[in-house]
Formats: structure tokens, sequence, C-alpha cells
């Protein structure tokens, strides 16, 4: 061994270190045992984080987040012995098997109350295929129909589905042009051939038929298209009145603008993703005034509450945020009234269940009821129009803040 | 006899593995997957590694059979094991129809060609509603408990399945490589022209190894579809999730070589998870981009797979062995 | 008319199309690589353009050649550091070494800039000139225009500057052009700079109609394969060709099948020419 002396100094730092670790580690039981304080609720946020969807993951994330600091810092769940929300996030990536292995990640690693997520339809479904079998609630604002389909007792979907959505977007159309005075008789649906876009222009079409009204233009196209000429081309040619477009940010841009350039006129009414998001505002300036889009939810219904989103972070709440956190919200209450932060309790105390107040005002009803699908059956799609930087709800006239605008 | 003892214990000790892991959790369904892609990779081995064809378009074959499979149990409630057969022998044609006009097609040609081809099944899938579900997808309807039906409460079951989908798979690896097949495909691959003088009819021989590699992938896709239980034309058709991370799993591990597809996977499918777990909710991005620098990193150290490293270690250790 | 309409589209959007690609042809041509990571500078080009704009209030179509700048600097350095070391390396893997220089690009944009769409917007965005009964869309016309002078600058660099002689000359035969007194590594560093650095140009000029986000060269990448493949690996006139031929395909088969098609249309054309001609519509010497 070497001299007793140059080891000296490293000897009792090492101990010191090592001492200094073990305290540090046992410092939490330590403070804990001596506050006994509640065991924290683990919530799994499962988000696509990364990908072509991260954006609306991210934004997803922040309305969470939002909640879950709020209750924290007024001190937990009383219910519970103050006991804070502990959110554990994770990427759901934009692969549906991926996001299935991480919620049994975040279920087997800890325990689980229930988990939000995750945007996305097909993420959504893989997700609850997992959490069904382990019987843990999974609350969602995805919109797909077959989430709810599928007979299972642990989902919860707070929004209305993707054919209701599709048709409202369409009633809701015919209605605002007939208080304008005008018919339409010929319209044209255009759509992304994704789950998303897939589902909602099914709607459309449902809704079209029950009017007898003639669509004169009924096209799918990648997602991913760079170039929309070819379906401006025929949506020109085909003689629609009112355009019916389901897309995301990229498309919609493009669409807009290549109708300008083609000076195409007809109103366009967005199928909500891409046309309900800043970004499309920014995008296209002055094109962006009076664009109509459906919507399942909007931030003006609530303004109280959405205005402490836009102060933190800087853009108005858009529908998913709002909506995960109406998730959020919905969780924490069915916690309370089961007095318990075990999965099966909360479930039970979610199926088939009503919740009002808190968060629950930014939704159409200012309540949440779900069904024994696990569908909120209250909701109701609702029809925004731009107007400045802002989206403002027009339809239907018992939640309107403002008429709608009506350009043929 | 002693060669096959070692690869003996290996196998037995991954059937245990299973045993020891939480049966409804994580680890054993990471393991699953893992198997499962080994299988896969080794599977496009045959034509990526013997037949030297670098495709990027095996997606397309291994959709086909998750389809076929998911499908016929959807419309006629036919038991997977069925469809997997049924999936096998589309996937195998497939693989003869694109095998046809690619077959003289050079080496980034024919990637190319094949990774077209993996877009228009990709395609087909998401347009052909009524067959396939479209972009909604398929979900494999629950059905009570039963080995017959492919249908099983616990994720065990499937692990050791796809542990013998691996064994059988690079049996038959094994078996082509080393036999008359084999030698004409490494004669191929040494000098075509030369391969054809003395009488190696080169079509046939690639298009045995192509339909071969199709069968095998696409009834490894009924596996994958019974695991996932959910799937649409993006995940199974998928060019970045199926085809090209098969190709990087053998590559990793050691194109040509039997093990090569069995390393790769078992490095490359846990390393993922792993990133994903530590990273990902630190911040977007973050696990896939370490992901990607461990990636050129293993890429820069071995360039020819793994396996360099246990063949310079066998040729170190045979070296102090021998006087 | 509606002809004669898809052919104009097609043309000007396969023009940029073929400006976007020349420059993974171009590395192969010398290389011999294959960039799996080409569709990413298309990304870093797009961000540098969006950035300009958004602080310079540069319009993207000037900010270009500062795409083409930074991708230059970068792929310089990406080639030297990590393509240089496999260049001995079975093909395959620096095929999936260029895989994970995708991976970090994309991902390493997405910690940057965050996951955000991005666009820009220019007072020639909605406008289009009228020639007769044909619309002719005004960005895409500045943009195939930029191509057209890239195209030129290329093809002028090429044949008549030394650096594009030796070049040609490498690509040709590396051992002999190194007896020639041609410095070969530099000419490798130079030919994938400038190709990543043009393909950076044209995100730039693709900016005012394409929202930049971090995964945006993805959505570029197959096309950017099929163009370059279907006119000859290698070749530059083949991707310029193939630009215009699969622009002009995409915009002829809305016509007949269903927009959601197009691509499959393309696919099928492409298979179908390679079955014909294994070197692609203009081949080239690799």
């Amino acid at each position: 061994m070497s001299n007793n002396k140059s080891l000296g100094l490293a000897h009792l730092n090492r101990r010191a270190m090592l001492s200094g670790t073990a305290a540090a580690l046992a410092a939490p039981y330590i403070v804990a045992s001596a506050r006994a304080e509640a065991p924290p609720v683990n919530v799994g946020v499962i988000l696509p984080l990364s990908g072509p969807n991260a954006q609306f993951g991210i934004n997803s994330r922040n309305g969470i987040e939002l909640i879950a600091d709020e209750i924290n810092t007024a001190g937990g769940i009383a219910e519970l012995g103050g006991a804070k929300i502990n959110l554990v996030m994770a990427d759901a990536t934009s692969t549906p098997t991926t996001a299935g292995t991480v919620a049994q990640r975040l279920i087997t690693q800890q325990d689980m109350t229930a988990v939000l997520g995750a945007f996305a339809s097909s993420l959504t479904i893989a997700i609850s295929e997992v959490t069904e079998r382990r019987d843990i609630p999974l609350l969602t604002m995805s919109f797909a129909d077959q989430i709810t389909g599928r007979g299972f007792k642990n989902i919860f979907q707070v929004v209305a589905k993707a054919s209701v959505i599709g048709k409202a977007q369409f009633e809701y159309t015919a209605a605002i042009a007939q208080a304008a005075g005008a018919k339409i008789e010929k319209i044209a649906i255009m759509y992304e051939d994704t789950a998303y876009g897939t589902a909602q222009a099914n709607g459309l079409r449902a809704g079209a038929k029950a009017a007898n009204v003639e669509v004169v233009m009924d096209d799918a196209y990648p997602l991913g298209i760079t170039d929309t000429t070819p379906l401006i081309n025929k949506l020109r040619g085909s003689g629609a009145q009112a355009v019916f477009p389901v897309s995301y940010l990229n498309d919609s841009l493009l669409i807009i603008r290549t109708m300008r350039q083609q000076k195409l006129t007809i109103p366009a009414i967005g199928g909500a993703a891409g046309y309900v998001i800043p970004d499309f505002e920014k995008g296209l300036g002055e094109f962006a005034e009076n664009v109509l889009s459906i919507d399942t939810s909007n931030y003006d219904l609530a303004p109280e509450l959405t205005e402490r989103f836009r102060k933190r972070f800087g853009y108005f709440m858009v529908h998913e945020a709002l909506e995960h956190a109406v998730c959020l919200e919905v969780l924490v209450q069915a916690i309370k009234k089961a007095k318990s932060a075990k999965a099966e309790a909360v479930t039970a105390a979610l199926r088939g269940a009503k919740f009002t107040g808190g968060w629950i005002n930014g939704m159409t009803g200012g309540a949440v009821a779900f069904d024994q699908t696990g569908l909120n059956v209250l909701s109701v799609p609702l029809m925004v129009q731009w107007r400045g930087k802002d989206i403002v709800t027009v339809w239907p006239k018992d939640i309107a803040k403002s008429a709608p605008v009506w350009r043929s | 006899m002693k060669r096959c003892l070692p690869l003996a214990a290996v196998i037995v000790l991954t059937a245990l593995l299973p045993l020891l892991l939480d049966p409804r959790g994580y680890w054993i369904r990471v393991l699953t997957i893992t198997l499962l892609f080994a299988a896969m990779a080794q599977a496009w081995n045959i034509v990526g590694g013997l037949a030297n064809q670098t495709s990027l378009g095996h997606a397309a074959f291994f959709g086909i059979g998750a389809y076929t499979s998911t499908v016929l149990l959807l419309k006629f409630g036919i038991s997977p094991w069925l469809g997997m057969v049924a999936g096998g022998v589309l996937g195998g044609l497939a693989a003869f129809v694109i095998a046809i006009p690619t077959m003289r097609l050079q080496g980034h040609y024919f990637a190319l060609a094949t990774l077209a081809f993996g877009e228009v099944m990709r395609v087909i899938a998401n347009v052909w509603t009524s067959l396939t579900g479209g972009p909604s997808g398929l979900s494999v309807p629950f059905v009570p408990p039963s080995f017959a039906a492919y249908s099983f409460k616990l994720l065990r079951p499937h692990a050791w399945i796809a542990l013998v989908a691996l064994v059988i798979v690079t049996a038959i690896f094994e078996a082509i490589r080393r036999g008359a097949m084999g030698y004409r495909l490494r004669a191929i691959k040494q000098n075509a022209a030369a391969a054809e003088v003395i009488g190696v009819d080169t079509t046939r021989v690639k298009l045995q190894a192509a339909v071969i590699s199709g069968a095998l992938i696409a009834m490894l896709g009924t596996l994958y579809a019974q695991v996932a239980v959910f799937f649409d034309p993006d995940t199974v058709f998928s060019i970045a999730g199926i085809s090209i991370r098969i190709a990087l799993i053998a590559i990793i591990g050691g194109v040509g070589t039997a093990a090569g597809p069995i390393l790769g996977a078992f490095f490359i499918i846990p390393l993922e998870e792993i990133m994903n777990d530590l990273l990902s909710s630190r911040a977007a991005g973050l696990s896939q981009l370490v992901f990607g620098i461990i990636l050129i990193s293993v890429i820069l150290w071995q360039p020819r797979g793994f396996i360099t490293v246990f063949g310079s270690l066998r040729a170190r250790l045979s070296r102090t062995v021998s006087p | 008319m509606s002809f004669l309409q898809a052919i104009l589209d097609g043309l000007l959007i396969g023009g940029v199309y073929a400006v976007i690609s020349i420059g993974l042809t171009l590395v192969y041509g010398v290389m011999g690589i294959v960039n799996f990571a080409q569709a990413e500078f298309l990304t870093i080009g797009m961000f540098v353009a969006w950035f300009a704009w958004a602080f310079l209030g540069l319009d993207p179509v000037l900010a270009a050649p500062l795409s083409f700048a930074v991708a230059f600097a970068i792929g310089w350095v990406v080639q030297g550091q990590l393509i240089a070391r496999v260049l001995s390396a079975p093909s395959v893997a620096q095929i999936f070494l260029t895989v994970g220089v995708l991976i970090v690009i994309e991902n390493g944009s997405l910690l940057l800039f965050g996951s955000q769409f991005r666009s820009v917007t220019t007072s020639y965005q909605t406008m289009s000139l009228s020639l007769g009964a044909l619309f002719v869309s005004v960005p895409y016309l500045i943009a195939f225009s930029m191509s057209l002078a890239c195209g030129i600058a290329l093809w002028w660099f090429m044949r008549a500057s030394w650096f594009g002689r030796a070049m040609r000359a490498t690509a040709q035969n590396p051992s002999a052009a190194r007896l020639m007194g041609i410095d070969t590594e530099l000419m490798y560093k130079i030919a994938f700079a400038l190709g990543v650095g043009l393909t950076a140009f044209g995100g730039a000029v693709i900016l005012p109609y394409v929202t930049v986000f971090p995964g945006v060269g993805g959505q570029f990448v197959v096309l950017m394969f099929t163009v370059v493949v279907l006119g000859g690996l290698g070749s530059v006139a083949g991707a310029v060709v193939g630009g215009l031929a699969v622009g002009v395909i995409q915009a002829l088969s809305s016509l007949f099948f269903p927009i959601q098609l197009q691509n499959l249309v393309l696919f099928i054309v492409f298979i179908l020419v390679l079955a014909v001609r294994p070197q692609g519509l203009i081949g080239a010497s690799r």
C-alpha cells in the first residue's frame, strides 16, 4: 500500500463523500417518515414528442402540466392527504407498437393510477390494448370511432367521435350558409389519407348525403403531399360551392394559398388539426381571416381558465391542450370521488359518471358524462372562425361568442 | 456435435428467460420483440447476406403476412396459424412478382426498386379500405385464450413462439448457406457471369432465395400481428420501422452470418428501449439522437458488424491456446 | 387544357425536384456512396432560410446561397470526420452510417429548434400569372427559375472549372486521378459538401410553399431517391431528367387516377422503367 499520508486527504474525502451520499440518499426517507407525506399519484402521460406529431404532443403536454402544477401548488389532492400528482412522461414516438411498449413499461415500472394520451388515434388504440388488459384507465381526446367501439371498459374519451365531427362539419356549414341566405348544393371534400382524415371524411359524406347535397369532388391525398396544385385544379373544375379540407398544417397552408393563386374564393371549412393552430394564421396572415373550421373544443368557452395557458406558454390554448387538461381534471375528480388512487377504484368512479367544474367548463355543455362505452356524450363539435390571431366559436348559436361571417 | 453444445445451451437459456421475467411485464415484451426482429433480420439475411442483394422493401412481405392472417381471422374466423401459412404463400408470391423486374438490377438500384415496391404495398393497403380497414388499421379480435386460436393471456407463450421462429429461420438460413444453394449464391456473388458459365442458373437461384425469404418474413408478420394486437399500414409497411431496421440489425451484427442478425437484434432493440426509457421524457428527440450517435460510433468501430469482434476474439484465443 | 396545365405544373415542380436531388447523384457519382442523410440537408437549408427570413427579413430565395454555405460547411465536416472513415468499408456499412447521420440531424433539429411548424409569408405566395387559360403559380415559377440557374451554374462548374474536371476525373478513376496529382480526399470533401449544399439550396427555394419542421426532409427522401435512380445514379443530367419526369408523372397521374394514388403510379412506372433499363433513363459511368 502507498504512503498513508498522501492517501490521507483522499481517504478523508472518500469517506466524507460516502457518508454524504448516504445521508443524501436517506434524507428523503427520514424527512418523509417525519412528515408522513402522502405518496404521489402516478399519472402516465404518453404523447408523441418526436416525429411528425411532435408539435401536437408537446401542446398536449403543456396543457397537462399547467393543470398538474396548479393542483400541486394548491396543496395536491386533499382527499388523499395532500397527495401530489406525479406526471410520468414518455415519448410515444410515431409507431403504435412502440407506444404500446412504452405503456407497458410505464405500467410495470410504477403503480400507475391512470394513463393520458396519445393524441393520434393509432397510438391511443395501441396503448389502450395494453391498458385494457391491465385494467388501468386511459383518458384520451383522440376521436377515431374505433376507440370507443371495441367494448373496452377502461377507456374514456372526452370528445365526440370522428364521424360525428365530420357530420357536424357539414351540417353546421349548411346552417351557417342558410342563415346568411346562401344555399349549398355542391360541395368538395378533400382529406389526408390518414385515420383522422378518412374518418372525418366519412362523417362529411354522411352529412351531405342526409341533406341531399351533391359531393362533386371527393378526393383523398397522400400524407406529406408537397404539391396540391392537382387538387385545386380539380376543385376549380368541379363547380363546388364550398370545400371541406381535412388536413394538417402543411397541406392546409398549401391548399389555401393555391386556391388564392387560382383565384378560387369559395369558402373553405377546415377539419380541425392544421386549421386551428396559431401557425395557420402565422403562415397565411390576412388570408386566414374568416376561414371556418370545425373543432372539438375551443378556448373561448372558458377564457378565465385558458388565458392562464396563454400567459405561461405564449400562444392560445389549442384544443388538444385544453382537452388533455380536461382529461386530467376529470381524472382528479374521479380520484377524489373514489377517495383512492387505485386504478380499479378510479375506473369505477369514471364509468358512466358525470363531472362538472374546474377545467371541464371548457367543454361544451360545461360537463363531461361518460356512457358505458367510455364516450363523453355531452361533447358537441363546434364551428370556429379566424378573427385576427384568434379563433372564435361561431356555431351552434347557444355557445357562439360571435355571429359567423359567411363569404360566398 | 461439440460445436452444437454451446449453441444448444444458449437456446435453452433463452427459453428459460421468459420464466424469470414478469409475465405481464415490460421486459418480456422487449424480449419477444427482440426475438421477432432477430428472426425477421435472419429472413432478410437470406437475400441480403447470402444473395448479397440489399433489399429495402421487405416490409412489403411482412405487411402482407400480417394483413393476411388478420383479415382471414376477422372475416372468416380462421385461426392465425392457418392464416400464417396463407400469408407465407402470398408473401412468397409477392417476392416472386417483385423479383422478376428487379432481377437485373445492381446494388443500389435493387435497393431502391425494392423500397418502391414496399411503398406500393403500403399505398395499396391504405387505399383498399374494404379489405384492410385502410389507414385506421386493424385490431386483432380478442378470442378466448387457446393455442389453436393463437391467443394467450400472458406474453410468455409469445416469447417462446418467437424463439422457436428464430431457431427455425436460422436453421433454414444455415441449411441454405451450407448447401448447394448457398454455394451457387456465393458463386453469383463472386462473379455472376462466371457463375453462368459454369452452369449456375442465376435467375432460378435468386428467385428461390427471394421467395423463401419473402415467405418466411410474411409468416413472421402473423407473429407480429398477434403480439402487437393492433397495426396499420404505416406500421407494418414502414420503410424506417421495418425495412431499414431489419437490414440495419443484420448489418450491425454481421450480414451473411447466422449469428449476425441475432447479435444485431439483441443490441439494437434493447438499446432503443433503454434510450427511450432514460431520455425520452427529458427532451423531445434526445433518445433518438443518442441512438443515432451510438449507431454511427458502432459502424465506425466495426463496419463489418459485431461478428468480426467475435471472429478476432476467437482468432486471438486460438492463438494463445496453440503453442 | 387540363392536360397542358398538368404538364406545366409537372415541369415546374419537376425542376425543383431536380435541384434537390442533383446533390444526391453528385455524391454517388464521385464517391459511390448513397447518402441517406441527403434529405436532412434539405431540412437544414430550410431552417437556415427560415431564420434568415425571421431575423434578417431576407426572402428565402435570396437566402438560398446562405443555406448552401451552411450546408456546405456542415457537409465538409461530416465527410471528413465520418464518411471518409468508411470509404473502404462494405457499401452497406456506408449506407447505414448515413442513416445514423439522418437520425442525428433530424433529432438534433428537433432538440435545437423544437417541433413547431414554421412557414414564411412572402408577397408572391398567392400570386399567379396567366398564360392564356393556364395558371402559372409564381412561387413555383421562381423556384423553377432558381433551380435552372443553379443547374446551369453546376454544369458550368463541372465542365469549365478545374475543380469540376478534377471531380469528374476522380469519379472516373480515383487511382488515375491521384497519379495525375489530384488530391482525391479533397475532391471527396468538395463533392459531398457541394452535393448537400445544393440540396439545401433547393430547400430554401421551396420554403415559400413548404412548411419546415424537423421531419420535413423525411417527406422528400423517397421522392429524391426515385428521381435520382430513375435518371441514373451518378448522372447529373439524369437527375434533371428524373426530376422533370417525376413531376410530370405525378401531375399527369392525378388526371387519370385518384390523387391518393399518385405515388403508387410513380413507383410502378419507376419499377417498370428499371426493369427495362436497369441503369436508369440516362445511366452513368459508375
